[in-house]
């Protein structure tokens, strides 16, 4: 049915974020890009509290075999996006295993209880230390701030993607992410996206 | 515009549970759909919305699930299909509607879709309604993945109407809210005509009148209807076992706990010891095919959630049949297996399995857990629910609550359903002190403001939301003036519904499709009823504490309406009403006089602490522009300017 | 003096039912309000320090550094506190209008104001028989707020929030309690660096004791209409009433049910006629018409004699058996008191947990103790 097997059956990603960052979009545009391929994609979503400040989380299931559940099993992933790096980390809580592979986005989203000075933001160079010795693999990339470089900063999870792709762990490819962007979005739209997945790819080194 | 009437038949797509459950009805020929916004239902009835703007179907967003279901099987009655949708709550309120309607039975397909919530994540309950199948006597479907979504419901209506009673459909969040895989059917051409067939005999069931009278006349048709319902179960292809011939476990699974199970063998490694019978019809179990099966082993594990629903019909079962098939041992969340709450998941399942397979399953080496356990201490501040930048509801309850403290009389509020039943919590002070169901936090207030006569002398205040008034107060403010409790009910109307997606209701002026509609004054209705109705602005922060101050000395029924919109509604998104600044040579921060109350207790998203700079600071993309810190602010610190 | 915070506030005043509703913790900040007489705390304050507590009259109260600070020298329990003269007086012809006693309080602020000595006083006006702090800058407006009122008030609230609006060199007119948070406060206790004193004119007044505002409210709501209500008056015995005035004439309710209506916080306060002030005034008993004025600091010196010239107000020498039976009256007081507070461990204590509401030099007070009652 799909053009090509997976190094990993199921294939397990997660893509996670906070309310509003297109943690959805990312998933679903993923999902469509490999739904037009033959997989079989499972995406489970956790969104319930997402407008009002809480953590937004994709379970994103790619399959050549068969059709999979919503809920990717503890420490089960093999491959974390994230929007907000500190949500990499509590992700990787319940579904990090040593060969987990992240890419994030550096650009922090303050919880309330940081910004009302409770709980200190951790610095980055923390947060990449224990990335490194939770992960086989991590990309940290200033999404948003290209994201706005090139018109908006919700072009951020569109610049993940674009990593994702150049990753390879996955076939996603550019003409792959053309045809579906032709289909969901305006066509005004399409041009300013498929510059942000491009840049994304060629930030993974 | 998108819709789910996109699509070729025979096309893959990728779609939502709630979009699959959509478009099967749409494949099935509906034509009237009505719900009440619940997560995680809503979207059946929003992409139905959307549909009706290619299609000529009927989409209503109902007062109330009841009113939502007699909706629908109006349209039924007049040999129209139709569908109620709600969430497993909205069963409850439609409960005795659902009761009589299945003794009186329906004409044109009807079918009832509940999704539910198991783990709460939504909810502030993990009830179930599949019990309500059984002691209604109507058939229960449950999907285990989106192609079934669609398919069995649209299967769904034709045996509705094959029986002639309602059909339900039981989904779980993991499902509706899940994309997944879907094949695509074709959509129909006719354009069925509605005409209700009542001048037949009492005894006519196709063309008499629709009632559930005589009613052990009619209770044996619902009783035939039921059993006509069970023999096309044995022969449904959303039954089937898949497994090895003889195994040492059966799993007995229904929805979105299929996928898990399946998922548990394969994790484990036994898809030779054990064996998986898949049910996607619930109630009633078709006994010849659970007899098939049951037989092959003498373990059953039943995995499913919330409650035994199905598990306690195959111990049940099995007792009846035990002479042919032996005595079981059985597994599930009676005897511990599975927990008894929250929602299921695949570990889950494999601990359970891993248990009765005499196995383990550790999932994450212990040493990896305890260092992802240490990082998220260490780098991963928690993320509290609160109340959006701008929300009329931090306003309202920093008022209510500063009020009842002054007035120090131990006063409290009764809650309700919505975006402030988080005013339970710090973003709303504390200030909700129980919370039930949709137009509980009246029905209580109207209890405790008939207690005065017992010595009770704290102010009794009640809150809603605009959507929950007309959903369910009403009948309890009624209530309350006629019996002439002491209380106050303070209606949030923040012009929607809000929690839920910001949908419609009648107290606006569209409907759920978007066209112009009458929408219904609140003061005027509560007027009419003979309560003193106040009205303020809830960012208007002294002037509404000052209004509560004044309606909790007063005595009878009073209701204070705070009026301001939603920050998320349309006509508020990117428009602010004030630009909002912050003078830090100014702001008190830390020290006596302040102590940092914008930050620390009104906890506003767009408000921050900067640490170093020994300030509070506004960020600028966060706030909506509101301006009800500046009102706050002890040293005048923050000041606002209307925006043109 | 020790300095606490809010938390030790709440624990030590208002727990402990010593809260008199002076205000001074009100406006302050926007942690405590007063509404109808109780002062309640809207949200925790995390501070250990405070103005609120250090302020506050009835805890941690150290007469003896009150005294340093006033009269430069240490404490020592004289009846009336320090004064520089006792005369009787009453409003000049300048001041016009039927005041309830003499008038001269009304006389000194309103002169005060005329001659710009002051910017704003601090008063206390009434809405019926709701006690309403205001701040008044218009001569004219300082008749209204003449008369008794028996119900304590949040006065200082008004101080506070006028202050936090930028108003210097006021003048306020309060109880004793009121008085003794004034003069705490003049004293800087946080020693903020940025503390300038707003007030350039303090004005005492007599009094025994007050009455709680919601339980005064509730007895007469249950006897009378209270919408109707324009003042309150205690004769002086043997009348042994309180009247209260309305638009349809008078009520008369017998005062020993009215003294149970008087805060347990009263009986430990040691002050009868307003000790830490410029001017303190009070009833003349035995002369309607007329007060009895106490001159304690040169500043207040100054004003009277000023008043005095200018026709504002009118004084005559004070008998000596009249000062005589005042000082009796005031060391009864505080001798009641100290009793109280001793009992009741809010004095002095050396060890254990709580703070003292009041701190006596022991000499002092044993003095006082031991002195043969009247």
């Amino acid at each position: 049915m799909a053009t090509q097997a997976l190094a990993m059956d199921p294939y397990n990603l997660i893509i996670t974020g906070v309310g509003g960052q297109g943690n959805v979009l990312a998933s679903k545009l993923i999902g469509n890009m490999l739904v037009d391929q033959g997989y079989y994609i499972t995406i489970g979503e956790t969104f319930g509290a997402s407008q009002r400040g809480g953590s937004v989380m994709s379970h994103l299931r790619v399959s050549a075999e068969s059709i999979q559940g919503p809920q990717i099993p503890r420490g089960k992933a093999h491959m974390v996006v994230a929007l907000e790096p500190t949500e990499a980390l509590r992700v990787l809580k319940e579904y990090g295993n040593p060969g987990v592979k992240v890419i994030t986005n550096t650009r922090p989203v303050y919880s309330l209880a940081v910004v009302c000075g409770d709980s200190p933001y951790p610095a980055m160079d923390v947060l990449k230390g224990w990335m490194d010795k939770l992960t086989a693999g991590a990309w940290f990339i200033d999404a948003t701030d290209e994201a706005m470089k090139l018109g908006t900063a919700i072009l951020g999870n569109v610049l993940l993607v674009g990593a994702l792709s150049a990753v390879g762990d996955l076939p996603l490819e550019r003409d792959r992410f053309q045809e579906v962007m032709a289909r969901t979005m305006p066509p005004a739209k399409v041009e300013m996206n498929i510059e942000a997945f491009e840049k994304g790819q060629s930030m993974i080194v | 515009m998108q819709t789910i009437c996109d699509g070729r038949s025979g096309e893959i797509q990728l779609m939502q549970g709630n979009q699959a459950f959509a478009r099967g009805a749409l494949e099935a020929g509906l034509s009237v759909v009505a719900g009440y916004p619940g997560t995680p239902s809503s979207e059946i009835v929003e992409n139905l919305a959307k549909a009706s703007t290619v299609r000529d179907i009927y989409v209503e967003w109902s007062v109330n699930e009841k009113v939502a279901m007699e909706v629908a099987a109006a349209a039924s009655f007049a040999g129209l299909r139709s569908a109620a949708v709600m969430k497993q709550v909205g069963v409850n309120v439609a409960s005795d509607f659902m009761l009589h309607l299945s003794e009186s039975g329906v004409r044109g397909g009807m079918i009832l879709i509940s999704c539910e919530d198991p783990g709460a994540l939504s909810s502030g309950n993990e009830g179930e309604s599949r019990p309500f199948a059984k002691m209604f006597e109507v058939p229960l479907l449950e999907p285990c993945d989106m192609q079934e979504a669609k398919d069995m419901t649209q299967w769904a209506f034709e045996l509705s109407e094959e029986i002639g009673n309602l059909v339900m459909i039981r989904s779980v969040t993991r499902l509706s809210h899940a994309s997944g895989n879907v094949k695509l059917g074709s959509l129909p051409e006719a354009a069925p005509k509605a005409r209700f067939k009542h001048w037949g005999t009492l005894m006519d069931a196709d063309e008499g009148p629709v009632t559930p009278v005589p009613v052990h006349y009619r209770h044996t048709l619902m009783q035939e209807k039921l059993k006509k319902a069970v023999s096309r179960f044995e022969e449904s292809p959303f039954n089937f076992y898949e497994g090895p011939e003889n195994p040492e476990v059966i799993i007995v699974t229904s929805s979105a706990c299929t996928l898990y199970s399946r998922e548990a063998i394969r994790l484990l490694d036994v898809k030779d010891r054990v064996g998986l019978v898949k049910l996607g019809t619930t109630w009633p179990l078709p006994p010849r095919f659970m007899e098939k099966y049951l037989s092959k082993a003498d373990i059953i594990f039943t995995v499913e959630e919330v409650l035994p629903f199905i598990e306690d019909s195959v111990k049940i079962l099995a007792a009846d049949i035990s002479d042919r098939i032996g005595i079981k041992r059985f597994h599930g969340r009676g005897d511990g297996t599975l927990p008894t709450i929250n929602e299921l998941n695949p570990d889950l399942v494999a601990e359970g399995l891993a248990k009765i397979l005499g196995m383990e399953y550790r999932p994450v080496a212990p040493a990896y857990a305890e260092l992802v356990d240490e990082a998220v201490g260490a780098a991963s501040p928690p993320r509290d629910l609160a109340f959006c930048a701008g929300c009329p509801h931090r306003a309202s309850f920093w008022s209510i609550h500063n009020a009842l403290e002054m007035d120090g009389r131990e006063g409290f509020v009764c809650g309700d359903i919505g975006c402030y039943t988080l005013a339970v919590l710090p973003t709303g002070f504390s200030t909700l002190r129980t919370i039930h169901a949709m137009g509980s936090g009246t029905g209580i207030g109207s209890g405790f403001g008939k207690l005065g006569r017992f010595g009770m002398d704290q102010p009794v205040l009640s809150v809603c939301g605009d959507s929950t008034f007309f959903h369910a107060v009403m009948p309890a403010l009624v209530n309350a003036i006629h019996n002439r409790a002491e209380m106050t009910l303070v209606v949030l109307d923040n012009s929607g519904t809000a929690m839920t997606g910001f949908q419609p209701h009648p107290g606006l002026t569209a409907d759920a499709v978007g066209n112009e509609a009458p929408a219904l004054d609140i003061a005027g209705i509560v007027r009419a009823m003979g309560a003193h109705v106040a009205e303020s602005d809830p960012f208007q922060v002294e002037e509404t504490r000052d209004k509560v101050l004044e309606l909790i000395q007063k005595g009878g029924v009073n209701v204070l309406i705070l009026k301001q919109s939603c920050a998320l509604s349309p006509e508020k998104k990117g428009k602010k009403l004030f630009q909002v600044d912050l003078d830090r040579s100014v702001c008190l921060g830390e020290n006596c006089g302040c102590n940092n109350l914008c930050t620390r207790v009104f906890k506003c998203p767009g408000l921050q602490w900067d640490a170093e700079a020994k300030s509070a600071r506004i960020d600028e993309v966060i706030c909506s522009g509101c301006g009800v810190c500046a009102s706050i602010c002890p040293s005048g610190a923050i000041t606002k300017k209307e925006v043109a | 003096m020790p300095i606490f915070g809010p938390n030790e506030l709440i624990n030590d005043v208002i727990k402990r039912d010593l809260c008199i509703g002076c205000g001074m913790c009100v406006d302050i900040c926007p942690y405590f309000e007063n509404y109808k007489g109780k002062t309640s705390m809207l949200f925790p304050c995390t501070l250990t320090q405070g103005r609120c507590n250090a302020h506050c009259p009835k805890t941690e109260v150290d007469l003896d550094a009150l005294a340093r600070f006033c009269w430069k020298q240490p404490y020592d329990g004289a009846p009336l506190g320090h004064f520089e003269r006792i005369l009787a007086a009453r409003a000049g012809e300048k001041i016009s209008g039927k005041f309830q006693g003499g008038g001269s309080v009304s006389a000194l602020i309103s002169y005060a104001l005329t001659q710009k000595i002051v910017d704003g006083a601090v008063l206390t006006d009434a809405e019926g028989i709701e006690p309403v702090p205001r701040l008044i800058t218009a001569p004219e407006q300082v008749p209204q707020c003449a008369g008794s009122k028996f119900i304590a008030a949040p006065t200082l609230s008004a101080m506070n929030r006028a202050v936090r609006d930028g108003a210097r060199r006021l003048a306020v007119v309060g109880t004793p309690c009121q008085m003794t948070a004034v003069a705490q406060m003049r004293m800087n206790p946080l020693n903020r660096e940025d503390f300038e004193d707003p007030v350039a004119l303090t004005i005492g007044l007599f009094c025994n004791w007050a009455l709680n505002h919601r339980k005064l409210v509730g007895y007469l709501s249950e006897r009378m209409d209270t919408s109707s209500i324009t003042g309150m008056d205690i004769p002086p015995p043997p009348a042994e009433v309180l009247v209260v005035k309305t638009t349809q004439g008078e009520e008369r309710f017998p005062l020993d049910e009215i003294r149970k209506l008087i805060p347990q916080t009263c009986f430990l306060c040691p002050d009868m006629t307003t000790e830490w002030c410029d001017v303190s005034v009070g009833m003349y008993e035995g002369r309607s018409g007329w007060n009895t004025l106490l001159v304690r600091t040169p500043a207040g010196a100054d004003l009277v004699d000023q008043a005095v010239a200018d026709g504002w107000l009118q004084v005559e020498a004070f008998p000596e058996g009249n000062e005589k039976a005042l000082s009796g009256a005031a060391l009864a007081k505080k001798e009641r008191s100290f009793r109280n507070a001793e009992r009741q461990g809010l004095l002095n204590p050396e060890t254990g947990d709580g703070r003292p509401s009041l701190r006596v030099p022991q000499t002092v007070l044993q003095r006082i103790l031991d002195a043969p009652s009247r």
